[in-house]
């Protein structure tokens, strides 16, 4: 299968976890890892699966390096129909008001236009005990699991 | 970021901070032949985000696992205890190394500028931050007295009212250490003031760090002047003053410029220019949190700088990673390995330096060692952080 994952980032750990995901899936799948910044919403009708990981920034927003990514989302209104995500959210539960707040509008821009949203949107707790691949990495097998089974 | 060079060449980079392992991060990203070494005056690295991000901040502070893949996987190396200037010259450094980067970001406090700003009972934020964080060459606490009178809008005042005000179990979870936390305990705040010059709406809190205090149960806010919008930063304001209803009084003063300090018959004195005209506020201590500077003793000479050192002290982790990668393009641009160049070999020679594995030992020493309610203990004692612990120490 080919599995873009994306990321949208502030200070690198979206980034870092896109990695870890693509390492984790390496092998058994065919991945590429790309800053949401660098690419056009139509790219993502390449891709039988796109795993976004994002961080939420400011007050809930994007992330800077989602934004131009929203942008021409919200300007362009592309038809996403048949394009299917998933997407993990990075918070900290500090913030608790807007807390995943980036990952949550982003999927709801996706999915207003027309994407397929697969799986749930886990946020990660930065403040909580865990790292975040401990829920990411099991998160994305699960999907492809399922994706692959249907 | 361009692909991946076989580039080879020696970077060394002075200052083991965030701004200092983002540099590193992008270098190795782009050309992992590099041999780049990050040194530090401390024993120990990650700068601010040890000593500058708030103790109940924790989940920003979990940058640093980037960092320590830097060191770990991408192969920089951490010199620290090495003062340059003391131990090395920075004339040896460039000597030694094809680049030399200056990330040493800014440690001293910004003056009021104002009579009365050196009287007793006026601390910086630096000073009071270094202490409430540990860090081995900080000032004890001072006593605030009962109505400290915070000078500053930005996120360093916000984070001092937020540790002030907070309970006991509301910091649960964070590492302040148990001086600091005693320190806390025996204060007796009766009100806090903060003040600053520009009106509610350009304050440069960031919002969600006002939002943050609303969930804290002793604040009770009160916005002078009143809040004219329910806009951006002024509606977040507004909002927290209409929720919160705790029993510690804090005025948020707006559109106040300090003139003058004196000392009272019961404390000191504050003169400011208001809306109304010149205002007194009675203030315990004065605190200014209006930005750090450079304590002017380092001479960077030509060397690239990258994070405070160069931009100033705006700008908080998404701005230092952006500046290091930029910087880290340029350095790639114009390096011209000289293979001659000793590099590392002059830092191996310094006696008592320490390396990233004795992070790693004090990391986990600090982790376990935490007591009740707190994630970790830190060493704050000098002497401590240059000896690797060992079990019996604990």
């Amino acid at each position: 299968m080919n599995i873009a994952i994306l990321y949208g980032t502030e200070t690198g750990n979206a980034e870092m976890l896109a990695e870890d995901v693509a390492t984790e899936l390496d092998g058994a799948q065919d991945t590429s890892v790309s800053s949401l910044s660098d690419i056009d919403p139509d790219a993502l009708h390449g891709a039988d699966l796109n795993i976004i990981l994002c961080s939420s920034y400011g007050d809930g927003e994007l992330p800077a390096s989602a934004k131009p990514f929203a942008e021409k989302i919200e300007t362009g209104k592309p038809d996403l129909s048949g394009v299917k995500f998933a997407i993990f959210g990075l918070g900290d539960s500090e913030y608790h008001a807007t807390y995943g707040g980036g990952s949550m509008r982003l999927a709801d821009m996706l999915v207003q236009c027309g994407a397929t949203q697969l799986g749930e949107r886990i946020v990660h707790d930065a403040a909580g005990g865990d790292m975040p691949e401990d829920l990411a990495l099991p998160w994305a097998t699960g999907i492809i699991t399922t994706l692959t089974a249907a | 970021m361009e692909e991946s060079t076989d580039m080879k060449g020696k970077v060394a980079i002075i200052g083991a901070g965030p701004s200092g392992c983002y540099t590193a991060q992008a270098l190795l990203k782009a050309a992992p032949d590099l041999e780049v070494d990050i040194i530090d005056a401390l024993p120990v690295p990650y700068g601010l985000i040890r000593y500058g991000v708030a103790a109940d901040h924790q989940g920003t502070k979990a940058v640093t696992r980037q960092f320590d893949r830097v060191f770990t996987r991408m192969n920089a190396r951490f010199y620290g205890n090495v003062k340059v200037g003391q131990d090395v010259t920075l004339a040896a450094l460039e000597d030694a190394y094809d680049t030399v980067v200056v990330a040493i970001g800014l440690s001293a406090d910004r003056k009021l500028g104002i009579p009365g700003d050196e009287l007793p009972g006026v601390y910086g934020s630096a000073r009071l931050t270094r202490a409430l964080y540990e860090h081995p060459d900080a000032a004890p606490l001072p006593d605030l007295g009962p109505n400290p009178v915070i000078i500053g809008t930005g996120n360093v005042a916000v984070d001092l009212l937020r540790l002030m005000v907070k309970t006991p179990e509301e910091l649960t979870g964070s590492d302040l250490g148990p001086g600091p936390t005693e320190w806390l305990e025996a204060q007796s705040f009766q009100r806090i003031t903060t003040l600053g010059r520009s009106p509610a709406a350009a304050a440069r809190f960031d919002p969600a760090m006002i939002r943050e205090l609303s969930n804290l149960e002793r604040i009770n806010v009160t916005l002078h002047p009143p809040a004219q919008g329910t806009e951006g930063i002024e509606g977040v304001l507004a909002e927290l003053e209409g929720t919160s209803a705790g029993a510690l009084p804090v005025d948020f003063m707006f559109e106040r410029t300090p003139r003058a300090i004196h000392q009272g018959p019961d404390g000191l004195i504050l003169t400011v220019d208001s809306p109304d005209g010149s205002e007194e506020i009675a203030a315990s201590s004065i605190i200014t949190a209006i930005g750090f500077a450079s304590d002017g003793l380092f001479d960077a000479g030509t060397c690239p700088g990258v994070g405070w050192h160069k931009t100033g002290p705006t700008g908080a982790l998404p701005r230092c990673r952006e500046d290091a990668q930029l910087l880290a393009t340029e350095i790639l641009k114009g390096l011209s390995p000289d293979p001659a160049r000793i590099g590392r070999a002059l830092l191996d020679r310094l006696p008592d330096t320490t390396d990233f594995a004795h992070w790693q030992a004090i990391d986990v020493f600090e982790k376990t060692n935490a007591t009740p309610g707190r994630c970790r203990r830190k060493l704050a004692d000098k002497a401590n952080l240059l000896t690797a612990p060992t079990p019996q120490d604990a």
